[in-house]
């Protein structure tokens, strides 16, 4: 859109250039982003004897120019006009502006020069030279010694349309509202917005729903293929035990309760306990199962997360904590099963079903941010990957070929939650 | 451990030639078309030169107590007779005429300083006879001693440094600051700092002639070649 508006605008200007038939160009050696103040308090200064335009004609043809500068104050700069220092700098001045040079070539180099012009406040010096066919234009303001624009515009007899050309040329800019003394000392103590302390602790608790599969993003479908697809027969048989995923469903809704805390914005920990529910992958077509109603397990898990952080504040009522997070849980199975009501009695296949261990042990690890908005009401969202496991290398015992096989000796999965959280610093 | 030391020491050391390499030691004013040709305004020549290593010199050129002063002034006689030498016009302005002009220092790279006194802006210097000079070399500072190097005194990060004291002298050397003026427009035309080096075996006054002769070759060299093109 912007670039848009600016080839219309160019397009607008070509034309008017091609109209208006100007010999003379119009001509701006550079204009940086000085700022046109409404009711502008503008001071002109030329070394001529005669200046080139009205004061108060000047006025006029600003407001004719730009809607938006409200009531404008013009006058001679007889201040500077008397200076020998500010004479001899605009002598200077008329005699080096050319085309192609910077700003910091017509800098003011006596210091004293540079202090005047450091001490206009918020006016605009408008300086005007004679150059015979055209007018050398500079615009001082406070922020600098050297000039913030230059350029030269054709030089007219009538004063009025002088002051037009001027005004056209260098003071058609968007216009902003002028500070009074007292909004800008209190602008110069204010506080930066964005200054915060970091507190010493900061603490949450939050709960979030998520979900969790096998696959881990990224990676190869066939590398979980086979444990994804297989089914439970005969209340036990699968092709390998190895994975939890071979008996039980693994893609499921995930939900966590959790409370943490972190140091200085840097290392923190966190505890947590999450929920989900997994159906056994039984083979429907084996008749076996047909006594069955329902038959799945609660997946119950507590950890303990270290963690650590990086705090950015992109808006003054936002904080954006980006962590990463290391840890590990405990899992617990807890078996739902249930036969038909019309079944009194179970088979002997239902009898000797498998069994989960109790607990597994597993790590996990993974990163996220946590968006806090007016220091409390927090959104989480993270991801890792999750362990859980079980120690196969036990001693052999003589009982070894008796006991069931261990499942589930290594399972992994990938999870992605997001979590509503209150956040406060408790000792300040 | 000493190891990774070395291995520290050399890639600080490789950080710092690899800066020093970089620098620039002149500038150059856009409006800087034409270097001057057979006609040359000259000021600074009496009070810009300096000796350092003093005793060094003293030891090897029987001037005595003054040698301070009386190797500075056969530098600036020299010197001027080597632009004699070289511009067929030479007009030799008083220092004087700069003093009241205030002293300045002009960037010509990232840390490097010159200082200097150049005229007002707006203040047109004229010759004694009444003449305006177009174009005025003003010749900062001379510093005459032995295997100097220029960063040591215009860079001012290393300003500070306390320079290793050598048993042997390669050279004798200068290091001249200088600007050619645009008077009309009261502008630094070019800017430069140089370092000439001369080996020498016993001192003499023909190797400090030499020096000076050096000096002035580069120094016109450089106005040669500061020209914007």
């Amino acid at each position: 859109m912007k670039r848009h508006s600016l080839g219309l605008f160019a397009f607008v200007l070509l034309l008017q250039l091609l109209f208006a038939n100007t010999l003379c160009a119009k001509d701006v050696y550079f204009d940086s982003k000085w700022t046109l103040w409404q009711n502008a308090d503008i001071l002109i200064w030329t070394p001529e004897k005669e200046p080139p335009i009205d004061p108060k004609e000047f006025c006029l043809s600003l407001k004719r120019n730009n809607s938006g500068i409200g009531n404008p104050k013009c006058r001679l700069f007889g201040e500077w006009e008397r200076d020998s220092l500010a004479v001899r700098y605009a002598n200077w001045l008329a005699n080096n502006m050319e085309p192609g040079l910077d700003a910091h070539y017509l800098k003011a180099r006596h210091s004293s020069m540079a202090a005047k012009i450091q001490a206009v406040e918020d006016k605009i010096v408008l300086f005007i030279a004679d150059k015979g066919s055209s007018l050398q234009i500079a615009i001082f303001d406070e922020k600098s010694s050297e000039p913030r624009a230059a350029g030269s515009v054709p030089k007219i007899a009538d004063k009025i349309a002088q002051g037009d050309e001027i005004a056209s040329t260098f003071f058609d800019r968007h216009t902003k509202r002028r500070l009074s003394k007292e909004e800008r000392l209190k602008m110069e103590t204010e506080p930066d917005d964005l200054y915060k302390e970091t507190p010493n602790f900061r603490t949450w608790v939050g709960v979030s729903a998520g979900y969790a599969q096998a696959q881990i993003p990224l990676t190869p479908s066939n590398w979980y293929k086979r444990r994804v697809r297989s089914h439970v027969g005969n209340y036990r048989v699968t092709r390998d035990s190895v994975s939890l995923w071979n008996f039980i469903d693994d893609s499921t809704p995930l939900f966590t309760l959790y409370a943490g805390g972190i140091w200085f914005g840097f290392i923190g920990g966190e505890i947590f306990y999450r929920y989900s529910n997994h159906d056994v992958k039984i083979d429907e077509k084996d008749p076996v199962y047909e006594e069955l109603d329902h038959w799945d397990f609660t997946q119950n898990e507590i950890g303990l997360n270290v963690m650590l952080s990086r705090t950015y504040s992109p808006l003054k009522w936002m904080d954006l904590h980006l962590f990463a997070f290391l840890g590990f849980q405990y899992s617990f199975y807890s078996e739902d099963i249930e036969l038909k009501d019309s079944k009194k009695k179970p088979s002997k296949e239902y009898e000797t079903r498998f069994k989960t261990e109790d607990p597994y042990k597993g790590a996990l690890f993974g990163f996220g941010t946590q968006c806090v908005l007016l220091e409390h009401y927090g959104l989480s969202v993270r991801t890792g990957i999750s362990s859980r496991g079980k120690d196969i290398y036990t001693e052999p015992s003589p009982e070894a070929a008796a006991e069931p096989t261990t499942i589930g000796a290594s399972t992994v999965d990938w999870f992605i939650s997001v979590g509503l959280e209150y956040h406060w610093t408790p000792f300040r | 451990m000493a190891r990774l030391w070395g291995t520290l020491f050399v890639l600080v050391a490789l950080l710092f030639t690899g800066c020093a390499e970089s620098y620039h030691w002149s500038a150059s004013h856009p409006a800087y078309k034409q270097a001057p040709y057979a006609e040359i305004s000259l000021t600074g020549l009496q009070k810009a030169f300096v000796l350092t290593r003093t005793k060094w010199f003293a030891n090897r050129l029987g001037y005595g107590d003054s040698t301070q002063i009386k190797a500075t002034e056969f530098c600036s006689k020299a010197m001027e007779r080597e632009f004699r030498g070289v511009y067929s016009k030479i007009t030799v302005l008083p220092d004087s005429l700069l003093d009241s002009a205030p002293e300045e220092s002009q960037k010509l790279d990232e840390r490097i300083f010159m200082k200097g006194k150049l005229p007002e802006q707006g203040i047109v210097v004229k010759a004694p006879d009444g003449t305006t000079p177009p174009q005025i070399l003003i010749i900062h500072e001379v510093i005459v001693g032995t295997d100097l190097k220029r960063e040591n005194f215009f860079d001012y990060a290393l300003i500070h440094n306390e320079s290793e004291e050598k048993r042997e002298v390669q050279n004798i050397s200068a290091i001249v600051s200088y600007t050619l003026w645009d008077n009309l427009k009261q502008r630094a035309l070019f800017s430069a700092v140089d370092e000439i080096q001369h080996p020498v075996k016993a001192l003499s006054e023909q190797d400090l002639e030499q020096l000076m002769r050096q000096t002035v070759q580069q120094i016109r060299k450089n106005l040669y070649l500061g020209v914007s093109r």
